[in-house]
Formats: C-alpha cells, sequence, structure tokens
C-alpha cells in the first residue's frame, strides 16, 4: 500500500524519442497523480501521448525525464530486469487487442501471470485466487473454457481478472469498449467500476468512450504530450 | 519484383535460412551422387574401364575377381568354343610394396593385373604415357602411382620383382586399390615371388571376344560347363560383391533428399503467405492484381531455389577440388543440369499451394475484418 | 515452460509443418545410419565376434588375414611374447561358394568359413567335429540344420550342426568351424594356398587384464615378424571401411546441419506469428528468458516427437528389410545418438529466434493494432 494515499505520482515526466536528425517529444512535462481508489479516464486524439503515458506509468518504458511512483515505489531508474519484475507483481493491463492467450482456458489465462515468474505465493494460493475471481467476475462455469468458446463480454472479463490476480496498486485499460457493442460496452463500464472501487483498485483508462468518462472519477485531457485540463466527475455515479 | 525483394529485405533472416536450407540440400545430394559413383568406381574401376567386352569367372568365385582360380580344364573349355573369337588369361594377385613415390614412405598394398592382350584385359584408355612394350613395364592407376617410378617387391623366398610405371589409367582401381596393370609373364613372376611353394600359376579369369555375339558366347560357356561364369563388362561390374548395393542405397537416399527440397522451399511459402494475408488483403483492396502478387511470390521462389542451386553447386564445385579420404569427387556438368532442372521444377510446383492461397484472396475482407 | 508445452498440445496444428519435415529428416539420418552400420556389418561382424582384445597378422599380410601366415614356430614366439597374460588361438578365413548338396548347381551362396581355436562370441566352447560346421543367424533362411553343404571348387562336405543365435553374434555369412575342418576346405578349394597342419592365418589373444593390450602388442611386435592390432583398428584396416565410415560419416553431418537449419527456419517463422502474443507476456512481466525457454522446449518437443517416428520408422524398416537385398542393420547406439545430435540441432536452430525475441518490446501490446 502507499505511503503516502497515492497510487501513482508523475512529477515533471517527459520521453523523447530520437529519430533520424530530429526529435519527438511524446510527453512534455507530464504532472500526474492519481489517488488509491481513483478511476482516472485519459482521453485524447491519436498521437497525444496517450498510449506512452500509460506504458511509463506501467513501467513498460523508462521516462527521459521526470520521476514515476507506484504505490510508493519510485521505479524511475530500475533496470529491465526490475521492471520486468515490478509488471509482474505491482500492476495489471487490459489491453485493447491480444487481450488474452488463445490456447488457454479462462482459468489459465488468470494462472498465466504465476507461470511466468516466482510472484511470492504458492500455486495452490493462486488458484484458489484465480477461481475466487472468476466466481466475482460471475465466470465460474467457464473456467474451463478456451477464449474461442467465449463471447468479447466474457472475454474482456477474463481479461480484467487476469489484471487483477496479482491485487495490483494500479491497472492501465486500453480502449476496453472499442471492440464491443453498445449494450456490452455498458455492461463492462460498469464491470470496471465496481471492482475497482470494490477492491480499492486505481486505474488509469485511456478511452474515446464518453460512456467511462462519465464513470470515472476524473477525466484528464493529454494532447500532443501535455496535459490540458482535468475534468471531475460532478458526482459519484452508482 | 519490387514486392518480393522489399519483403525479402525486412525478413532477411528467415530467407537467408531457407536459402541455407536449400543450398546444403542441394551441396548434399550433388555431393552424394559423386561420391557414391566414386566409391562405387573405385571397388569395379579395373573391371569397368578394362578392354575385354566379355570376363569369364569361376562360378565359385560368385563374381569377386580376386576369389576366381581358372583351372587348366576351365581353359580348354573357354578356348575350344566355337563362340570365342580370342581369348587370354587375366591374372590377378595382391602385394605389398615397402613404399612407393607416392605413398610417402609408407607400405603401398596393390593389386598387380596381368594381362595376354592389350585388347583382352588392358585398360582401355590411358591419360598419360603408354602400355607396357617391355619385360617389367607396367600401367598404374591415376593418383596412386607416378609416371616413371619403379617399384620392387621381394616375395618371401627372397625374389624381386620390379615393375616400371610407364603409363597411367584413370578410374581403373579393383576393389579400392591401387592396381598395376602388366603384361601376363610379369605377373606370374610376381605371383611365383609372392608365393614361392606353389607349384602352379593359375589365372584368374579369362578375357574374351565373342565371334558373333555375346549373348551367344555367354549362353554357350554356361552351357559348356557349371563351373564358368561367364559376364559382359557391364554386368562384371555391377555384380561386383557389394558395390550394386552400395549404388542402390545411395539412390534410395538421393531420391528422400531430393524430396526434402520442394517439402521445405513449398510450406515455407505457403506458412508466409498465411502469415501475411492481411497485407495482401490490403493490397488487393487498394488495386493491386492478383497476377502481381503471384508474380511477386514466383520471384522469391526463384531467388530461393536459384540462390540455393547456385551456392549449392558452388560448394559441390568446391569440394571436387579437395580429395575425400581416398576418394575423389568429380564435378559432373550433366548432373549438376539434371538437378537444376528437377528441383526447379519441384520447387514451383511446391510454391503451388501458395499461389492458390493468394489468388483466393477476396479484397472485400480488407473492409469487413480488421482488428478483433 | 508449462505454458509451451500446453500450446503444443493445444494447437498441435501449429507445429505440424515443422514436425512433418523434421520427421523426414530424421528418417534421412537413422536411415543413413543403419546403411551405414549394415555395410559395416557385413564387412566387420566376423572381427567383432571373435574373443580377446587383439588379432596377430604376419606382417607381410598387409593388415589383412588373407595375405597373412603364421606357421608352428612363429606362433610359439608368439606365445612366449604374450608369456602369461593371455591364451593365443589360431584362426582362418576362407570365403568360398556353397552350394546345397543335391541342388542346382549354379546357386552358390557366397559364405565365410571361419576356423577358430578358442569360441568366438555364440559359439559352445568346443569346437565342432571335423566337417561339422556352426552357421551364422542369417544362414537360416537360406540353409536348414543337419543339411550337407558342398564348398567351393572342390565340393568340400561339411554339415551345418546348427544356427546361432542372433542376439548372441554380431557375425554374417559365416560358417565356423574346426581348424582342421578349414584347413582340409582350404587345401581341395584352394590348393596352391594349403596350409601345414600348424599354419594359420592370424592369432587371437585373449588376455587376463585388458588394460594390457598395448604392451602386450608391443611385445608381440617388437620380437617377431608380426602386426598385432587390436580388434578395433583390425576391423578400421579392412578395405573399404575407412572410406564407408568417412563417407557416411560426413553425410550425416550436413544432414544434421539441415535439420538446425529447419529447425531454426519453422520456429523463426512460428515466433513471428506470435510476436503480439509475447508482446503481451512481456507487458504482464515475464522475462524474456522465460519466454525463449519456451521455445526452446518446443522445439526440442517437435524434434522429439519427429525423432521418435524416426526410430519406430527405422526399426520397421530393419524387420521388413529382406536379408541380403539391403545391407541395413539398426544399431541401438547409432539410433541414440541420433536422437541426440537432433535434440542438440534443436537447441542451437532455435537459438535463432532469440534475438527476435529478445526484441520484442512490450510497449506494443498496448495500443491497438
Amino acid at each position: 500500500m502507499s505511503k503516502d494515499g497515492f497510487a501513482l505520482q508523475m512529477q515533471g515526466v517527459r520521453k523523447v524519442y530520437p529519430m533520424a536528425d530530429q526529435e519527438v517529444v511524446a510527453l512534455d512535462g507530464i504532472e500526474m497523480d492519481v489517488a488509491e481508489d481513483e478511476i482516472v479516464a485519459l482521453v485524447g486524439p491519436s498521437g497525444s501521448g496517450k498510449t506512452t503515458l500509460c506504458t511509463i506509468a506501467g513501467g513498460i518504458l523508462t521516462p527521459t525525464d521526470g520521476r514515476v511512483r507506484v504505490g510508493g515505489e519510485d521505479i524511475t531508474d530500475y533496470s529491465a530486469k526490475k521492471l520486468t519484475e515490478f509488471r509482474r507483481t505491482r500492476v495489471g493491463f487490459v489491453f485493447q487487442a491480444v487481450n488474452l492467450v488463445p490456447f488457454l482456458t479462462a482459468r489459465e489465462n488468470l494462472l498465466v501471470v504465476d507461470e511466468l515468474g516466482p510472484t511470492g505465493r504458492s500455486r495452490s494460493d493462486a488458484r484458489r485466487r484465480a477461481d475466487q475471481l472468476l466466481e466475482e467476475l460471475g465466470l465460474a462455469d467457464r473456467a474451463n473454457n478456451l477464449p474461442g468458446q467465449l463471447s468479447g463480454g466474457q472475454k474482456q472479463r477474463v481479461a480484467i481478472g487476469r489484471a487483477l490476480m496479482n491485487s495490483p496498486e494500479l491497472v492501465m485499460f486500453d480502449e476496453p469498449t472499442s471492440a464491443l457493442d453498445s449494450k456490452l460496452g455498458d455492461q463492462v463500464v460498469h464491470l470496471i467500476r465496481d471492482e475497482m472501487k470494490q477492491r480499492g483498485t486505481s486505474a488509469i483508462i485511456v478511452t474515446h468512450d464518453e460512456r467511462i468518462t462519465h464513470y470515472a472519477d476524473r477525466t484528464v485531457h493529454i494532447t500532443d504530450g501535455r496535459i490540458t485540463d482535468h475534468e471531475y466527475a460532478a458526482a459519484a455515479v452508482g | 519484383m519490387f514486392l518480393a525483394a522489399k519483403e525479402m529485405h525486412r525478413g532477411k533472416v528467415k530467407f537467408a535460412l531457407l536459402l541455407v536450407a536449400v543450398s546444403l540440400l542441394v551441396f548434399l545430394i550433388l555431393v552424394q551422387q559423386a561420391l557414391s559413383r566414386a566409391l562405387v568406381t573405385s571397388f569395379i574401376g579395373a573391371i569397368e574401364n578394362q578392354s575385354a567386352p566379355v570376363l569369364v569367372y569361376a562360378t565359385d568365385a560368385l563374381r569377386a575377381p580376386q576369389g576366381s582360380v581358372i583351372t587348366p580344364p576351365m581353359e580348354e573349355l573357354v578356348t575350344a568354343s566355337p563362340e570365342v573369337a580370342e581369348a587370354g588369361r587375366i591374372g590377378i594377385l595382391s602385394v605389398t610394396f615397402p613404399t612407393s613415390a607416392l605413398a610417402e614412405g609408407e607400405e603401398l598394398s596393390a593389386v598387380v593385373w596381368g594381362y595376354e592382350e592389350e585388347a583382352l584385359g588392358a585398360p582401355a584408355d590411358l591419360s598419360a604415357g603408354a602400355y607396357p612394350a617391355a619385360a617389367g613395364e607396367a600401367v598404374g592407376t591415376a593418383g596412386d602411382f607416378e609416371l616413371g617410378e619403379t617399384l620392387a617387391f621381394e616375395g618371401p623366398g627372397g625374389d624381386t620383382v620390379t615393375f616400371d610405371v610407364v603409363g597411367l589409367a584413370e578410374d581403373s582401381q579393383l576393389a579400392v586399390q591401387p592396381t598395376l596393370f602388366v603384361d601376363y609373364a610379369d605377373f606370374e613372376d610376381a605371383a611365383l615371388a609372392a608365393n614361392p611353394t606353389a607349384m602352379a600359376v593359375l589365372p584368374s579369369l579369362m578375357a574374351v571376344a565373342p565371334a558373333t555375339t555375346e549373348a551367344a558366347l555367354i549362353s554357350d560357356l554356361r552351357a559348356a560347363s557349371v563351373d564358368l561364369d561367364p559376364l559382359t563388362r557391364a554386368d562384371a561390374a555391377s555384380e561386383f560383391p557389394g558395390a550394386g548395393q552400395v549404388e542402390q542405397s545411395f539412390l534410395i537416399i538421393l531420391g528422400l533428399y531430393g524430396f526434402v527440397v520442394p517439402l521445405v522451399t513449398g510450406l515455407f511459402f505457403l506458412i508466409i503467405t498465411f502469415q501475411k494475408t492481411r497485407a495482401l488483403t490490403l493490397l488487393r483492396a487498394v488495386g493491386a492484381r492478383s497476377g502481381v502478387l503471384v508474380r511477386a511470390l514466383l520471384w522469391q521462389v526463384a531467388f530461393i531455389l536459384g540462390g540455393g542451386i547456385a551456392v549449392g553447386v558452388g560448394l559441390y564445385a568446391l569440394t571436387s577440388l579437395v580429395e575425400i579420404g581416398q576418394l575423389t569427387i568429380v564435378f559432373d556438368w550433366g548432373m549438376v543440369a539434371f538437378w537444376t532442372a528437377l528441383l526447379g521444377v519441384l520447387g514451383v510446383l511446391s510454391a503451388l499451394a501458395s499461389i492458390r492461397r493468394v489468388l483466393a484472396i477476396d479484397p472485400v475482407e480488407a473492409t469487413t475484418g480488421g482488428g478483433h | 515452460m508449462r505454458l509451451a508445452l500446453r500450446e503444443l498440445r493445444r494447437q498441435p496444428g501449429r507445429f505440424a509443418v515443422a514436425t512433418v519435415t523434421l520427421t523426414l529428416i530424421a528418417i534421412l539420418l537413422m536411415f543413413l545410419g543403419g546403411l551405414l552400420d549394415g555395410l559395416l556389418q557385413s564387412a566387420t561382424g566376423a572381427y567383432r565376434a571373435q574373443p580377446g582384445q587383439l588379432i596377430v597378422y604376419s606382417d607381410t599380410a598387409n593388415d589383412t588375414l588373407a595375405g597373412s601366415r603364421i606357421d608352428g614356430d612363429l606362433r610359439v614366439q608368439v606365445e612366449d611374447a604374450v608369456g602369461g597374460a593371455g591364451v593365443v588361438g589360431g584362426i582362418g578365413e576362407l570365403t568360398l561358394g556353397a552350394r546345397v548338396d543335391g541342388g542346382d548347381e549354379r546357386e552358390l551362396e557366397s559364405v565365410a568359413l571361419r576356423g577358430y581355436e578358442i569360441a568366438p562370441a555364440g559359439l559352445p566352447d568346443a569346437a565342432p567335429a571335423l566337417r561339422e560346421v556352426w552357421a551364422d543367424p542369417d544362414l537360416a533362411e537360406t540353409y536348414e540344420a543337419g543339411q550337407t553343404l558342398l564348398l567351393g571348387p572342390g565340393r568340400s562336405e561339411v554339415t551345418v550342426a546348427g544356427f546361432l543365435d542372433d542376439s548372441a553374434t554380431p557375425s554374417l555369412g559365416g560358417l565356423w568351424a574346426s581348424l582342421d575342418t578349414w584347413r582340409a576346405v582350404l587345401a581341395e578349394s584352394r590348393p596352391g594356398s594349403a596350409m601345414g597342419e600348424e599354419t594359420v592365418q592370424g592369432l587371437v589373444v585373449v588376455l587376463e587384464d585388458e588394460a594390457a593390450a598395448a604392451d602386450v602388442a608391443a611385445a608381440i611386435d617388437g620380437a617377431n615378424p608380426t602386426r598385432t592390432l587390436t580388434i578395433d583398428d583390425a576391423v578400421l584396416a579392412i578395405p573399404g571401411v575407412e572410406a564407408q565410415n568417412s563417407t557416411f560419416g560426413q553425410i550425416i553431418g550436413v544432414t544434421l546441419a539441415i535439420a538446425l537449419v529447419v529447425v531454426a527456419l519453422f520456429f523463426a517463422l512460428l515466433t513471428v506469428e506470435r510476436l503480439s502474443l509475447y508482446a503481451v507476456l512481456k507487458a504482464m512481466g515475464a522475462k524474456t528468458r522465460t519466454i525463449f525457454a519456451g521455445v526452446v522446449v518446443q522445439a526440442l518437443a517437435v524434434t522429439l516427437i519427429a525423432a521418435a517416428i524416426g526410430v519406430a520408422m527405422t526399426i520397421g524398416a530393419g524387420q521388413s528389410i529382406p536379408a541380403g537385398s539391403l545391407p541395413f542393420a539398426v544399431e541401438p547406439a547409432r539410433l541414440a545418438i541420433s536422437v541426440g545430435f537432433m535434440a542438440l540441432a534443436a537447441v542451437v536452430g532455435s537459438a535463432f529466434s532469440l534475438r527476435r525475441v529478445a526484441r520484442i518490446d512490450p510497449a506494443e501490446a498496448i495500443g491497438g493494432n
């Protein structure tokens, strides 16, 4: 648990890519804090840097300048090896595409994190947690199905389950509703909010979808690598 | 061509690996065939390349010339046959020389092959020098002996026999041994020196020229005695114990290897065609004609096959310059042409599955599919 | 690793291509080995059946039995040199055609009549009676126990006492007899090469202490006009054996290289197909090492499956190839080595994907297609 109540703290974060004879500034002086238990929607046009922000927050990339703290842990100077371990144990990801491993059942997809390296718990503990999550996500009877046998919404729920397996500080969602029709998208949005709030887990959701901005505690607008606006939700939506 | 080259450039490693695989296979096929020829020739060269059209063995020898003995009664039957125009003896003896010019101080075990007439048992062609004219002269197998050298061996009884190499013949070894072709009288001297207690020296084979046809000669001699086993030169070579089996084994293997080439190539192109289905669909959607895409595929197939064959042939050529143990590999253009044609055709045929896949692409899929 | 194996089990079709191709190569590899062993066995089986560690030839023999001759006096001297280190036994060999008594005169089988004193593998200790022979296992297809055979141009009569057991001897195409029988047949078929009563072609030396072989050999050759070789060296000296060994050896080597390249190729292709999956795994915290270990495990599994099929088919071929048509022998040691080398080729071949796997950027998992 974070020392000072923040799941994420980004101070003066810059990310610059050298390209041929120029530099591409993907992020330019980002200041952003995400409180424990806060759901932040990250909105911006293509190329605005929202994906880059997520990858840095999630410990996939390191910033060129600035500092990043996740759950009180300063990961700015972590080596690739330490970042790998960090990702495995402290954060969760729900990707837009290629969410699930196609040849693993729903349960096995949840357990895959434990297969990838030591997580500090035994196999039976992991299995218990997986089954519990599946139950909570309403997938107990689908535990042995392959992704090919699951609906779009069910797959999304499995992905969320997997992101929650290691009880992360922070979960990053990348366009979770873009591939779903409106009814399903609604369900998923509800689900995300409920699950996050229930566990007190923070989330950053990259999205174009207005429904999510309604459900989020705060909407952050980002353009050309800079945060242009924070919008706080008028009231919590139940 | 542009598409083909671009794709290969982007995927250098995988195309390079395929090229290496094809090159190695082609190299292996060519070298194997050459090796099997070289191996077999080293067994039977003496028989295959000597001048007599028909050789008569003792039946009991089971077509192994060194094990064959022609007794005087058998010899009489041969010379008495009306189908025989001319007959001459051939004597085969194994000896050990203390050394030779090319043996570098080591002992040399060799075969002494004695013949009576040049047209009945001498090597058909010489690569250097001349046939023996005087006593003690010999034609030696090229690569084993040097023109002008003299070899001497001493029998257990103390008798010494010398041979002067006055001619060289290619591909004329017997049973993988350096071979000296000498006059029959010299062979007799050598045989007596090698075995002083022997009462008589008997020939190993009879070399025979037919009066009418080889077939008539052979059937006449077979009927004359159960102990006579007459064979045409070609049959004597192919029936040499062990030689036929070696050749047969190699042929089977060659066939299988030949099959691996189109298999690997065809499967490779099928896989990458499947992998780039989306890209291909996109190209079709923006207006590329199927023919263009198929041609790009064929360019790549041609590049791989052509390149692989070229490298394989090059390696084969290099190998033919080196000696592998006792065998020399001969570079055979005919063989190269045959395999180039065969593998080329098979390779293109193997790409048919991929071509079909390319032709089956529906540009509509670019719009409805995409992203999951 | 479990992930990798699970993928193999659940999506076998993906690996079908690599498996099929590698199976073909495995069959080729092991078939080649079988051919080589078959060729070698027919040439060398009798030597390997001999008891003892050393063979003594006369030094004029050029390391072949056919050219060697050891008379009684020389034998005594050799025995002196050996001393108490072991026992010495005479051997002689004669290749000739065998006919069945009463059968077609032109129907001849090539056999090797082998005279011995100290029983080689598979033979009873006491040498057979005069004119009696024990036949090698492959001759059971042609002859029967109790049959009389006529050997060589001299039509020497011998009776087949029985056949050796397949598993007891590596020898092929031989008739084992006492030295007296051998000498008698030799005199009848090759009068010019007849040998006296005490004369043999070679001697085998059976040592009490195997390690003393080199010393004993030196002692024998130091004092006598002989050439003493270990059985392995004697085998290599047989004309053609060395050539066949090295020729086939090189072909087998190149074939293994091809197997390596095929593994590298098909797994490079497979890696390309799974780039996005790997990116996701890396984003979730999988180490490059873990992912790569999975690739190696799959390459090994596929190769071992191919090798297993290769072994099965080679053994099958060994059973179904009629004896005498094609030289073919299935040697467990060679099969094991072939499998081992294929596994090695798999591991090295999969290393080609390492760079690609290492280069996968987990950031690619985020941000859509």
